[in-house]
């Protein structure tokens, strides 16, 4: 019955397995449904669908069976997955930008049309294919003169002229969620309990110990409760380089914030590296000296950082490396982040770009000083028992860097 | 596992199709997916913006189906055990010096929680409407741990060892605000509604029920500029059904005749909570910037 339909449901995307099938068959058999469709449409989506999310998908579906509108490509779906996470772009010289072939909006609809028919996997960095970071004219994140962005990602060189446009009903539609639940629940294993509360609960033992020794004589013992006593302070890169991972960042921001039952969570915020001065608002215009920070810090608080890391090696390790005009500092970055680093016991480093792009120099230095753990949700968790004290257990992985300069010594910035 | 309605060697009593209530209009997706989730006895899991009527659902349930509502409220604080049954030990060793009932039968000292409850009704055969309100409120563990006892109907009070099985399924209705997403294993066990914002139709016949005699100009009006203003971007909490109505009662107590409202939008502290909403319409004339903004 209908087993077409299931078909339909599971190439729109929707995890239905066969116990949620199995219940509507057990709706229509217990006559729960009346012989109507929009009742069928109501039922089976409240029984298919787990999240308001799962809504746009459930109706592509439903059309595409009971009306025989065809389903949207499958490809589109997965190149939008590709497009979600970017890889950095590299430089281009103005030469090679001006090599890249020149197209008017016409030829490109129809270009992006059969690259999407004959499109089959993710390319990330390439010439040709739908993906990110390229010089090809379609995708994220790229670097041709006057290619089409697809999808909501960032900007690369901002000439993108054409928008892909998405279907009416993503606003809905959550492929993108991070998971903030299992972040939420690997933040919480961030916690130092310990008596200090203000509120007091009922020793049970100790009251009837108490009780016993005073010869029945009731004596109610009291003791804190056990609480959370975790201290984080974050510190949030908010330079033009973090945008592409604005939503994996405030998946992880939100986490932090909600879900992680911390006593307390510090934010301040660093343009590309951290110098003399955080920012204790994200526009960057609250300045807070860092060694005022670092001096408040309370004992046992743990750190967090977040940022690529990555930027010209001046900005790191040159006096008044800061590029954004304000922020000179005669320190370098990198003995500012060596003193944020003796501050903090508990430190960890996330960084938002694949951890095979670590061989950048920038990159390595900070990781030196702060322990650096990808920012994915595997990554937040072994991060987390690094903060723990269980070290880390990761499998050391070869790092280099995918641009020439980098690997060459004698390369002239 | 097959949820059914009835457990071995319990039989159910017919319930009527479940319609809305005078007071509570559902649309028809609504009502099919109550009936469904009654049917099925599985725990009805509702989503939807603030003021859609998502915990007055319940209620409208009960009403309808002629049952007891039994309501818990989760807090932050709140754990599952607490909505099996308490053990009230200080009661019993004051008793134990002071009191003259028999502190060897603890039984006495167990104090049944909501959904305690609701398993022990229904094992004296009796269905009710259980309303888990807010459950992303509590811990992220919470829903997970409500599961075993959701699922197999029946709990044990340690303490006595007495086993509480309920004969036959209660109504669950459980309401969420999205502030916390909910586990997956909960998620497969539910059937899930999203209620919609109503549109204007609708709003209209829920408003009607509210205020019978409302003159009909007054209500197009008010709900013009209504949807107006939901319709204007970047607001950060946009008027919900709740507010629409008392905004109307307000109107109408104040007696503003419907050809003001067109031009102005008085007691708007009504719609809008948030003072920067406030502000952005505060910035030049209401209805002239509206209208640009369409």
């Amino acid at each position: 019955m209908f087993t077409g339909f299931h078909g339909m449901l599971r190439a729109a995307g929707l995890q239905v397995g066969v116990g949620e099938w199995l219940t509507l068959v057990d709706a229509l058999d217990k006559g729960a449904v009346g012989p109507s469709l929009p009742e069928f449409y109501a039922v089976a989506r409240a029984l298919v669908c787990r999240d308001e999310g799962d809504y746009d998908r459930y109706d592509q579906a439903f059309a595409a069976y009971f009306q025989g509108v065809a389903l949207p490509l499958p490809v589109q779906q997965a190149a939008q997955d590709w497009l979600e996470k970017p890889l950095q772009r590299p430089a281009l010289s103005p030469e090679e930008l001006a090599a890249l072939e020149h197209l008017d909006l016409e030829q490109l609809r129809k270009l992006y049309e059969e690259r999407l028919r004959e499109q089959t996997e993710r390319h990330d960095g390439g010439s040709r294919w739908i993906g990110t970071g390229g010089t090809s004219p379609f995708g994220q994140g790229g670097s041709h003169p006057t290619g089409m962005r697809v999808g909501e990602g960032a900007a690369g060189r901002g000439q993108a002229i054409a928008t892909a446009k998405a279907r009416r009903f993503r606003n809905y539609r959550s492929d993108v969620v991070l998971d903030t639940r299992q972040i939420a629940v690997a933040v919480r294993r961030l916690r130092r309990l310990e008596r200090k509360s203000r509120r007091f609960e009922l020793d049970l033992e100790q009251t009837i110990a108490a009780t016993a020794r005073n010869g029945g004589d009731i004596e109610i013992v009291e003791k804190p409760e056990r609480r959370n006593q975790a201290r984080v302070v974050l510190m949030l890169d908010s330079g033009g380089s973090m945008d592409p991972h604005a939503r994996t960042v405030e998946a992880f921001f939100s986490a932090m914030k909600q879900g992680g039952g911390l006593r307390e969570v510090e934010v301040y915020y660093f343009h590309n590296c951290p110098y003399g001065d955080l920012y204790t608002d994200m526009a960057m215009f609250q300045k807070k000296a860092l060694e005022d920070v670092l001096r408040s810090v309370p004992p046992h608080t743990y750190l967090v950082m977040v940022g690529d890391g990555w930027m010209g090696p001046r900005e790191l390790f040159s006096a008044y490396g800061a590029i954004e005009y304000g922020m000179a500092d005669g320190v370098p970055g990198i003995e500012r982040i060596e003193q944020i680093a003796a501050a903090f016991e508990k430190r960890v480093w996330l960084n938002p770009i694949p951890e095979n792009y670590w061989g950048e120099a920038t990159i390595t230095a900070i990781a030196e000083q702060v322990p650096m753990f990808p920012l994915t949700v595997e990554g937040m968790v072994q991060a987390v028992g690094a903060l723990m004290g269980r070290g880390d257990r990761r499998q050391k992985q070869e790092r280099r860097s995918p641009w020439p300069e980098a690997r060459d010594p004698d390369f002239d910035w | 596992m097959t949820a059914d309605a009835t457990l071995p060697g319990q039989k159910l009593p017919p319930l009527p199709r479940w319609t809305g209530t005078a007071r509570y209009i559902a649309d028809e997706s609504l009502r099919s997916t109550v009936n469904v989730a009654v049917a099925l006895g599985r725990p009805l899991l509702v989503k939807g913006e603030p003021g859609t009527g998502k915990t007055l659902l319940a209620q409208a349930i009960a009403e309808g189906l002629g049952l007891d509502l039994l309501t818990w409220h989760v807090k932050s604080t709140t754990r599952a055990q607490d909505g099996l049954y308490l053990y009230d030990t200080v009661a019993r060793l004051n008793d134990s010096r002071f009191g003259d009932r028999d502190v060897r039968d603890i039984a006495q000292y167990i104090k049944l929680g909501p959904l305690g409850q609701a398993f022990e009704r229904a094992a004296n055969g009796e269905r009710v409407v259980l309303l888990i309100d807010e459950v992303d409120k509590a811990d992220l563990e919470f829903p997970n741990d409500l599961l075993h006892e959701l699922d197999a109907m029946r709990f044990r009070i340690a303490e006595t060892g007495r086993e509480v099985v309920a004969g036959l399924r209660p109504i669950v209705v459980i309401t969420s605000n999205a502030e916390k997403e909910l586990p997956d294993a909960f998620l497969r066990r539910c059937v899930f509604h999203y209620i919609e914002f109503p549109d204007e139709t609708m709003l209209t016949q829920i408003c009607r029920v509210h205020h019978p005699d409302v003159d009909d100009k007054l209500l197009a009006i008010a709900l013009r500029q209504f949807l107006r203003l939901r319709g204007v971007p970047d607001l950060r909490k946009k008027p919900s059904t709740s507010e629409l109505i008392d905004w109307v009662s307000g109107l109408r107590l104040a007696g503003i005749d419907a050809e003001k409202l067109e031009s102005t939008l008085p007691f708007v502290g009504v719609l809008l909570k948030q003072e920067k909403d406030t502000q952005r319409l505060g910035r030049g004339d209401w209805s002239r910037s509206a209208v640009t903004r369409r």
